[in-house]
C-alpha cells in the first residue's frame, strides 16, 4: 500500500512539476479525443438516421423469365426465414397479369396481344420495423439483388441508402484525422516522460544506488503518461459534450433541417467510455515506450 | 565477504584504472582504501556496488559473482550495501529526513517502520534536532552524516564511504570517523577511501594502499587475520 501511495505521490508530483508543457499535453490529447469524438458521434448519428429513415421499407424482385420455381420456392423459404423480414408475397406472371386488369380495366384489350403474361413473376417483401436494422436491411438487399434468379428490384430506400454513404465517407475522414492526432499525442507524451526521466536524473541514480526495483522506479513515469491520457479524455468529454448540447441550438437557427437529420438528443455512453479508454490508452502506451528506451539502466 | 580476483578496469584504451587487483575482504573488517588523487580509489569501490563494470577479472560480493548478477537482481545487491558518495548525493528537495528514508521507502517499508528506523539512526548520527530540516540549509559536516545516516539505515551487510572527510577539518572529521568505527562495532563490514595520512595514523586499521590503479607492494591483500 505505501508504495502504491508513494508512487502516485511521485506521478503527481512530477506533473505539477512541469505545469506548461503538462498542459500542452493535456490540451492536446483532449482536443485529439474531441475530434474523435465528434466524427465518432457523426457517423454514429448518420447511422441512427439512416435505420429511422429505412422504417417501413419494402422491396420488389422481379424474376427473370426463365426461372424454375423450386428456385422461386427456395428464396421464399429463405426470405421466411430471416429474421429482418416481416412479410413475404408472392406473384406469379398470372397473377401479376390479373393485378394489372383490375387495376386498369381499360388496358385489358392489350393483354390479349400475348399468349402468356407479359409481366415477370415477383416477391414483395416486407421488412421489419425494428428500431437499428435498417443498415442491415439495406445489406440484405443488395445481397438478394445479387442472385442469379433475379432481374430487377425496386426499393424505397435511396435515402437511406446514400445517407450511409455519406456516413461511411464521415467515419474515413474521422479515422484519418483521429490516427493523425492520436499519432501527435502519442509522441508528445513519449517526448514529455523523456523530460521527465531526464529531469529526475538524479534522484533516479539515487534510487538505483540505495535498491529500487527497476519497476519502482519505471511505474510512476508510466502511471504520469497514464493520468495524462485518462484527465485528458475527462476534458474531451465534457467538450464533447458542451459541443453536442450547444450545436443544435446553432443548427436550428442556421439549417432546420441537418438538426433534423442528425439528433443529437441522446448522447450514447458508449462513446464517452470509448474517449475515456483511448485516452488512457494512449497515454499508457506512449509512457511505457519512453521509459523503456530511456531508464534501460 | 567480498573478494577481487585478477581485476582491470580500463576507462580508456590502453590505461588502467584499475590492473590486476585481487583482494579479500572478511565479513566485520574495517579497512581504509588509500591513495593520491586519481589511483583508483573511487573506481575500487564502484565495483563493489556494480555502478562500474571491471574490464576483466572477477568479483564475488557476499559470495556471489556479482558479474553474473542480472540488471533485474541488482537491486537486491544494493540493499545490502550502504554507500555514502564523495559528493554526498542528497536530494535538495527533501527534508533530512526524506532523505535518510529513502532506502526503506523504495523498499516499500510501512511508515511505522520508516519512522522507527530514521529517528533511530538520525539520533546515531546527531542529527535528530535537524531532521525537517532541507540540505542546503545544514552545514558541509552535517550533510556528511546525513549520507552516513541514509547509507545504513537499511541495515546493511556493507558499508562503503569514498572520501568521506573530503571536505571537513580534522575535528569534525575526527568525529565522523568515530561514528564508522561504531558502525563497524556493529558488525557491518566498512569499506572507506581516504587520503587523509593523519586521520589513517589515528585510527590504526587494515590499509589497503592504492597508487596508479595497482596496489604497493607493502599492501597485505589477503584478510587481516592472515596478516596479523
Ligand atoms: N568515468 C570515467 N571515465 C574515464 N576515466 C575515468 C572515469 N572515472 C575515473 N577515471 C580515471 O580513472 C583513474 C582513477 O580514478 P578514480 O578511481 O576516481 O581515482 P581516485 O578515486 O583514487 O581519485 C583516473 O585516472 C581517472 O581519470
Ligand atoms: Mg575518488
Amino acid at each position: 500500500m505505501n508504495l502504491l501511495q508513494s508512487t502516485l505521490n511521485n506521478a503527481f508530483i512530477s506533473i505539477s512539476r512541469n505545469k506548461l508543457i503538462n498542459f500542452l499535453s493535456f490540451g492536446i490529447i483532449a482536443f485529439t479525443l474531441l475530434i474523435f469524438g465528434i466524427f465518432n458521434y457523426l457517423s454514429y448519428s448518420l447511422e441512427t438516421f439512416a435505420n429511422e429513415f429505412s422504417k417501413n421499407i419494402e422491396a420488389i424482385f422481379y424474376f427473370k423469365d426463365n426461372v424454375e420455381q423450386p428456385e422461386i420456392d427456395l428464396l421464399l423459404k429463405k426470405l421466411k426465414e430471416s429474421l429482418l423480414v416481416e412479410d413475404v408475397t408472392f406473384s406469379s406472371r398470372d397473377q401479376a397479369e390479373i393485378a394489372f386488369s383490375r387495376q386498369f380495366p381499360e388496358l385489358k384489350y392489350i393483354l390479349s396481344e400475348f399468349k402468356t403474361s407479359p409481366f415477370p413473376a415477383s416477391i414483395e417483401v416486407k421488412f421489419k420495423q425494428e428500431y437499428n436494422i435498417g443498415t442491415k436491411v439495406i445489406s440484405f438487399i443488395e445481397d438478394i439483388e445479387k442472385l442469379s434468379i433475379i432481374e430487377s428490384k425496386q426499393v424505397n430506400l435511396d435515402w437511406a441508402q446514400k445517407v450511409m454513404a455519406i456516413k461511411k465517407f464521415i467515419s474515413l475522414v474521422g479515422m484519418f484525422l483521429s490516427m493523425i492526432l492520436i499519432f501527435v499525442s502519442a509522441f508528445i507524451i513519449f517526448n514529455l516522460i523523456k523530460l521527465n526521466i531526464f529531469y529526475r536524473k538524479e534522484e533516479i541514480n539515487i534510487y538505483r544506488l540505495v535498491g529500487a526495483t527497476d519497476w519502482y522506479i519505471k511505474i510512476p513515469f508510466i502511471i504520469e503518461g497514464a493520468l495524462l491520457g485518462f484527465f485528458g479524455s475527462i476534458m474531451a468529454c465534457g467538450l464533447l459534450f458542451i459541443t453536442l448540447k450547444l450545436f443544435p441550438a446553432y443548427a436550428t437557427f442556421m439549417y432546420n433541417i441537418f438538426k433534423d437529420m442528425i439528433s443529437f438528443k441522446n448522447i450514447p455512453l458508449i462513446l464517452f467510455l470509448r474517449l475515456l479508454l483511448l485516452g488512457t490508452g494512449i497515454g499508457l502506451l506512449s509512457s511505457y515506450i519512453s521509459v523503456r528506451q530511456f531508464l534501460k539502466n | 565477504m567480498i573478494e577481487f580476483y585478477h581485476v582491470f578496469k580500463q576507462y580508456v584504451k590502453d590505461q588502467y584504472a584499475l590492473f590486476d587487483i585481487s583482494l579479500s575482504i572478511q565479513k566485520g573488517e574495517f579497512v581504509f582504501l588509500t591513495g593520491a588523487s586519481g589511483a583508483g580509489k573511487s573506481t575500487l569501490l564502484k565495483l563493489i556496488f556494480k555502478e562500474e563494470l571491471p574490464s576483466k577479472g572477477q568479483i564475488l560480493v557476499n559470495s556471489s559473482n556479482i558479474n553474473l548478477i542480472p540488471q533485474k537482481e541488482l537491486y537486491l545487491l544494493r540493499r545490502d550495501i550502504g554507500i555514502v558518495f564523495q559528493d554526498f548525493k542528497l536530494l535538495a528537495n527533501r527534508t533530512v529526513y526524506e532523505n535518510v528514508a529513502i532506502p526503506l521507502v523504495v523498499r516499500g517499508e510501512k511508515k511505522s517502520a520508516i519512522d522507527k528506523m530514521v529517528i533511530k539512526v538520525l539520533a546515531q548520527v546527531g542529527l535528530s534536532h535537524r531532521k525537517n530540516y532541507f540540505p542546503t540549509h545544514i552545514s558541509g559536516g552535517e550533510q556528511q552524516r546525513v549520507a552516513i545516516a541514509r547509507a545504513i539505515v537499511g541495515n546493511p551487510k556493507i558499508v562503503i564511504a569514498d572520501e568521506p572527510t573530503g571536505n571537513l577539518d580534522t575535528e569534525l572529521s575526527i568525529e565522523v570517523f568515530r561514528i564508522f568505527e561504531k558502525i563497524n562495532a556493529n558488525g557491518i563490514t566498512t569499506i572507506i577511501a581516504t587520503h587523509d595520512l593523519h586521520l589513517l595514523n589515528m585510527f590504526p586499521k587494515r590499509t589497503l594502499k592504492l597508487e596508479q590503479g595497482k596496489f604497493t607492494s607493502s599492501t597485505p591483500t589477503g584478510p587481516a587475520e592472515v596478516t596479523l
